[in-house]
């Protein structure tokens, strides 16, 4: 219906920004509607969100930092009716109108307007790098936002990814630059149409969408700029990342709770990356302690396992 | 479409020994999965073929047992004997289910294993990149520790980020607190039937 209409409507208020074009108030999905459900289970208690807080076995080694749990979700409640509204709103507006963008648009149209509207978020990233005084991706940036901008038609062409320019794009937020400078994540939070996120990056999201309409201001006040800067880049990466999170949840025995936790997993190693110039493999932080084998007596985690050669000892049992 | 199958599994599992005499043996059981993926991924037939064809590649190359143990938690322990076995079973079955799923078509797809392993503890990683021509590699890296004196994955890295034991961990936390091992064991059986990922 209206969802149709602004599919059709919005790649030409890209191309033609200054044109009146007709819409029907295209209500972007981004409004909730009213009543949330009602829980259908009670909240479990934000304990639970931490896989390994098992009190029944404190004497077992302690679950020592898993990554990207540390973290607990104290509005896990909240959460998972949020992410109940979220799967119904995708299963019948969200998905089925990305995969019809998909459909309809040629590709050379989607991959064109992912790029235009990645380049313009090449600024924010250029700001985001200089606060966090990193002026060398901060040049880079610029490099790469010029390059993409003139010789890339307005950012329809990524050139300096390829050309031997090698400049990717990178994110960069204004919740990476809050936690360059040791802002914590805050609580988990799942909200309908944004998806998974934290208290810190949902605060930053409203500056780094202020940067062009403050410093540049018209077109990038422009409500039409607005709500296709918003709507073709999310239905373009939900269509792009289905088979991914078809994939997820059809593999998941709790599927908030395993996209909470790839989610924050991902996020923490990019937060990692923003805090640290060069991280130390992680992979193998985690002790990854057997339950099954005898607990030892408290070893700190670098500890826990023995450097004798592996060929010659086997600290691992079967349980059978 | 069986027989190609096998004799490529049967290449697969008996080439890497005389030609990769002095590679780390933790990157030879890497090796030796990636070359049963690419199978399963040439061979494409059905999903139960596929995983006819992945499952003695995987019982070889992972320690099912120990990622159970590892996915489950400090509560292990504290599961019957019996409900442990099943877990693992499910366990194993889901994994093969997945590989089954997931790997399913060839497109050109190669895995690029790093020549150098990372030890740390006791522990071996090995890093591999899917490359798929036309778009960007995905680096997946292994995490093995030795057993029986053989090297096997206890875990799997996304992206240098997103450990599945760790998400496994999550993910199974909920069931565990409110039904139990049964529960995990049905919720897990569920999955696997269901066979598409």
């Amino acid at each position: 219906m209206s969802l149709s209409l602004l599919l059709l409507s919005a790649p030409a208020l890209v191309v033609a920004p200054a044109q009146d074009v007709q819409t029907e108030a295209p209500a972007p999905p981004v409004v909730v509607p009213a009543p949330p459900p009602q829980p259908q289970e009670a909240p479990a208690a934000p304990e639970l969100a931490d896989p390994l807080a098992d009190p029944a076995t404190a004497a077992a080694p302690p679950p020592a930092g898993a990554p990207g749990h540390a973290k607990g979700d104290p509005l896990e409640g909240f959460n998972r009716r949020m992410f109940g509204l979220h799967q119904s709103l995708d299963k019948a507006i969200y998905r089925p109108a990305a995969m019809g963008y998909k459909h309809v648009a040629p590709k050379p149209l989607r991959t064109g307007l992912r790029h235009f509207f990645s380049n313009l978020t090449e600024p924010v990233a250029f700001v985001n790098y200089l606060l966090q005084l990193k002026f060398g991706k901060a040049g880079r940036t610029l490099v790469r936002f010029t390059v993409n901008s003139t010789l890339g038609v307005g950012g329809v062409l990524d050139l300096a990814k390829t050309e031997g320019i090698n400049i990717p794009h990178h994110d960069n937020s204004f919740g990476d630059t809050l936690a360059r400078y040791g802002v914590g994540p805050g609580p988990y939070l799942f909200l309908p149409l944004v998806g998974p996120t934290t208290l810190r990056d949902l605060l930053g999201g409203p500056v780094d969408g202020a940067v062009l309409p403050v410093a540049i201001g018209k077109p990038f006040t422009d409500w039409r700029y607005q709500v296709s800067s918003a709507v073709i880049p999310g239905l373009d990466l939900r269509a792009e990342s289905d088979d991914e999170l078809r994939a997820l949840f059809a593999g998941a025995v709790d599927p908030y709770a395993t996209l909470r936790s790839v989610w924050l997993q991902n996020r923490a190693a990019e937060v990692a990356a923003i805090r640290h110039r060069k991280a130390p493999p992680a992979e193998l932080d985690d002790p990854m302690r057997d339950p099954d084998a005898p607990a030892r007596a408290s070893d700190a985690p670098e500890l826990s396992d023995p450097l004798s050669d592996p060929a010659a000892h086997n600290p691992a049992t079967t349980p059978r | 479409m069986r027989m190609s199958l096998s004799t490529a599994l049967l290449l697969a599992l008996t080439a890497p020994v005389p030609a990769l005499a002095q590679a780390d043996p933790a990157r030879e059981t890497v090796q030796r999965l990636d070359d049963g993926l690419i199978a399963i991924m040439k061979a494409k037939g059905t999903a139960k073929s596929r995983a006819t064809a992945i499952a003695p590649v995987i019982d070889r190359t992972f320690d099912l047992p120990l990622m159970t143990r590892l996915a489950v938690g400090t509560g292990w322990t504290t599961i019957a004997p019996a409900e442990q076995q099943a877990l693992v079973a499910a366990f194993r079955r889901l994994t093969i289910a997945q590989y089954a799923a997931n790997f399913d078509d060839w497109s050109g797809e190669s895995f690029a294993i790093a020549p150098q392993v990372e030890a740390r503890g006791g522990d071996r990683l090995v890093r591999t990149t899917l490359v798929t021509p036309g778009k960007a590699g995905i680096a997946i890296s292994y995490r093995l520790r030795a057993n029986g004196g053989e090297w096997k994955i206890i875990d799997i890295f996304y992206r240098n980020a997103i450990s599945q034991i760790a998400t496994r961990r999550a993910d199974f936390a909920g069931v565990l607190a409110k039904g139990g091992a049964k529960s995990l064991v049905a919720h897990l059986d569920a999955l696997a039937a269901k066979g598409s990922f």
